[in-house]
């Protein structure tokens, strides 16, 4: 299905962009974005990479056990988050997503509370670091095992389109999810009913280690949409605007009852898969180093510098700004405390069994 | 039992708009076994929801629809086909409440057919309920009797949690029972039902095996042995002040499934019984169960404990 509002043709064979490397704006249609939400696209990546560091030092000082390197997937992430009716639709998200989240307003003493384990926790220090929920965002619970996600989120999106809500799922994932059966068949259900919903795939290129060509005999995620019945768009996920305006195509197209559509989102993970991974290893550091050339970041601001909407000194501003909250969210995440041991077994079920209160009353004497 | 359940999941859909039906071949065709039967013709494919053939589908969909606020009833064909959807039981079901620190929730039922006598082979037979039951977060029910099924389905779809709905098949059509007119006939689960009064030997069963046991009982009863019948229908939890009152007060008990016996539902139970009252114990517990090997084709009676089985193992507490 066409439609006349259609900006973008899925199956490209090359990925979509809406501005150069330099910073130029080269796509056939007229920017319509302000200046405000230029600037807050801007800042959004911003704080998604300063969380990515300060999070990594953290966990290098051994207050947090763990971290999974975002850094490479601003651009996309706050493409996909600003496409998004926040607290209207649902992101059904994977642990990689820390701008994504931030950018939808998930509150950051929230996301770095999560990471330390702390009480400021919403989801009471349940999960490993970079698991973040928050049901006020209509933001499903991360879980580690890959593509498990997917099957719920097309079941939220057919529960959408049953009743009616003029809401859209989006759910996102990496390059190796799609090998999983669970992702099968969570799009393909989707499919077959026609939810709204939009799978966004981050394709770094890397599962850990397995390089893509390990992955699948395919040349791309994208054109895998047609086995699905569904349009498939390939985008620059270095590219901020280009992803904000495919998401933002695909999401309306499944709000006005068109279907669901899969995105691939072309990035890189400058870090290791995780703190726990040596990624020397296996990727030679001149293919890390051509990709950080072409930092999300550092295009969007070429582009803003050109139409004269940020300097150095908004920089130092913005630095020095997001510098302040974080270490704000460290000291509130650390005021709140530990979560009591007796916590550990609440949230089983929704009152404490019988034997299950045996065995608190065992542990705690 | 079948009948119970196709008309409880319609009560339940005309109570409660949110309760959605969602499974391989429920709608026009009713369900391979008929649990689903009218229910197309009643509610329509909004809420009778055929789903394609995967079980990851069907039960990692219900979760997001529940998340989403509807209170889905998933079908899974046979129990011998939910480990493609294990991982959705196990990683998604089972962990949304704990993992999100009560943010989420999964309000689901997976219904399933289990258990052996249909001669269907190890993959239309087997007894899966322990994966379930050592699954924190699952709720496990196993009724053997239509209205068991109709007010443990009732309370399983009302329950905030997920509940695993265990039916067995070869019970089906075995019994009929007149059930109540009350649309809140409701079983909680977590309680077991006496069926026999006795005083010489516990015996506790659920699901499919609850027909032998009933025999069991009978031919013992006809031999002046007073048997006390337990049946657990709630696997997980499981009515522990019942059964262990009822040993404590006989002294001797057989524990009856047809699930193979290595670390099975029974196994917890005898645990538990000898954790508790060892020195109120006239005999070990003693399980009667199906046997550590892939359920058989040609030998289906065989690996079944029947009547003969469960009565050599009475015999054998009695004589201790």
């Amino acid at each position: 299905m066409i439609l006349e509002s259609q900006r973008f043709q899925p199956f490209t064979a090359e990925p979509i962009a809406v501005i150069s490397e330099s910073g130029e704006w080269i796509a056939p249609f007229e920017l319509d974005l302000g200046p405000d939400q230029l600037r807050r696209m801007y800042q959004d990546m911003l704080v998604g990479r300063a969380v990515d560091e300060r999070l990594g030092r953290l966990q290098r000082q051994g207050k947090v056990s763990f971290v999974a390197p975002s850094g490479g997937h601003e651009g996309a992430q706050v493409g996909i988050a600003h496409a998004l009716r926040a607290g209207h639709d649902w992101l059904f998200p994977y642990y990689r997503d820390v701008a994504l989240p931030l950018a939808m307003g998930l509150p950051l003493v929230e996301f770095v509370a999560q990471a330390m384990g702390s009480a400021a926790d919403p989801s009471r220090a349940r999960q490993m670091p970079y698991h973040v929920s928050s049901k006020a965002l209509n933001l499903f619970s991360a879980a580690s095992p890959i593509a498990s996600h997917i099957p719920p989120a097309a079941g939220c999106a057919i529960s959408m389109k049953l009743r009616g809500t003029d809401q859209v799922t989006v759910c996102t994932f990496g390059d190796g999810a799609t090998s999983e059966g669970d992702w099968h068949a969570g799009v393909n259900f989707a499919g077959a009913q026609g939810a709204p919903i939009v799978f966004a795939c981050q394709n770094n290129r890397y599962a850990i280690s397995v390089g893509f060509e390990k992955q699948t005999g395919a040349d791309s995620i994208y054109t895998k949409a047609h086995a699905y019945g569904m349009p498939g768009y390939f985008v620059d996920g270095m590219d901020v605007l280009a992803s904000y305006y495919v998401m933002c195509e695909a999401v309306q197209r499944a709000r006005d009852g068109f279907g669901p559509a899969l995105v691939e989102l072309l990035v890189y993970r400058y870090g290791g898969h995780s703190s726990a991974d040596d990624d020397s290893r296996y990727r030679p550091r001149a293919e890390v180093e051509a990709w950080r050339k072409r930092d999300p970041i550092a295009r969007l601001r070429r582009f803003l510098t050109r139409k004269g909407l940020w300097d150095d000194e908004a920089q130092k501003e913005a630095d020095a700004r997001i510098a302040a909250e974080f270490d704000e969210a460290v000291a509130q995440a650390q005021a709140a405390g530990d979560v009591p041991v007796e916590a550990m077994f609440e949230d089983v079920f929704a009152d404490v069994p019988e034997r299950l209160a045996r065995q608190r009353a065992e542990l705690l004497g | 039992m079948v009948q119970s359940i196709a008309r409880t999941l319609d009560e339940e859909m005309a109570r409660d708009e949110r309760v959605v039906v969602v499974g391989e071949d429920v709608g026009k065709r009713g369900g391979v076994f008929l649990a689903t039967e009218k229910l197309f013709d009643k509610y329509g494919p909004d809420r009778v929801i055929d789903s394609p053939l995967s079980e990851a589908a069907i039960i990692g969909a219900a979760v997001g629809m529940a998340a989403h606020g509807l209170r889905p009833v998933a079908e899974i064909q046979f129990s011998d086909y939910v480990y493609p959807g294990f991982d959705q039981l196990v990683s998604q079901v089972a962990k949304l409440r704990y993992r999100s620190g009560g943010q989420f929730t999964a309000p689901i039922v997976v219904r399933m057919p289990a258990g052996g006598g249909v001669k269907g082979g190890h993959h239309h037979s087997q007894s899966p309920e322990a994966h379930f039951v050592h699954t924190a977060g699952l709720k496990v029910v196993f009724p053997s009797t239509p209205s068991d099924a109709r007010g443990l389905l009732k309370s399983a779809i009302r329950d905030d949690d997920p509940v695993v709905f265990m039916e067995p098949k070869r019970l089906y059509r075995a019994v009929k029972e007149e059930l109540p007119d009350d649309l809140d006939a409701l079983v909680p689960i977590g309680k077991a039902a006496v069926r026999r009064v006795g005083d010489d030997v516990v015996l506790v069963s659920y699901g499919g095996s609850m027909a032998e046991t009933a025999r069991a009982a009978e031919a013992l009863a006809e031999q002046g042995v007073s048997p006390h019948v337990i049946d657990l229908r709630s696997l997980a939890p499981w009515d522990e002040e019942t059964v262990l009152e009822a040993v404590a007060r006989v002294g001797r008990v057989v524990l009856v499934s047809e699930a193979p016996r290595t670390a099975s539902v029974m196994s917890e139970v005898a645990a538990t019984i000898t954790e508790e009252l060892l020195d109120q114990l006239l005999a070990p517990p003693l399980r009667v169960s199906g046997f550590d090997t892939p359920y058989p084709y040609a030998q289906d009676r065989e690996y079944l404990p029947g009547p003969a089985r469960i009565m050599r193992a009475v015999q054998r507490v009695l004589d201790y």
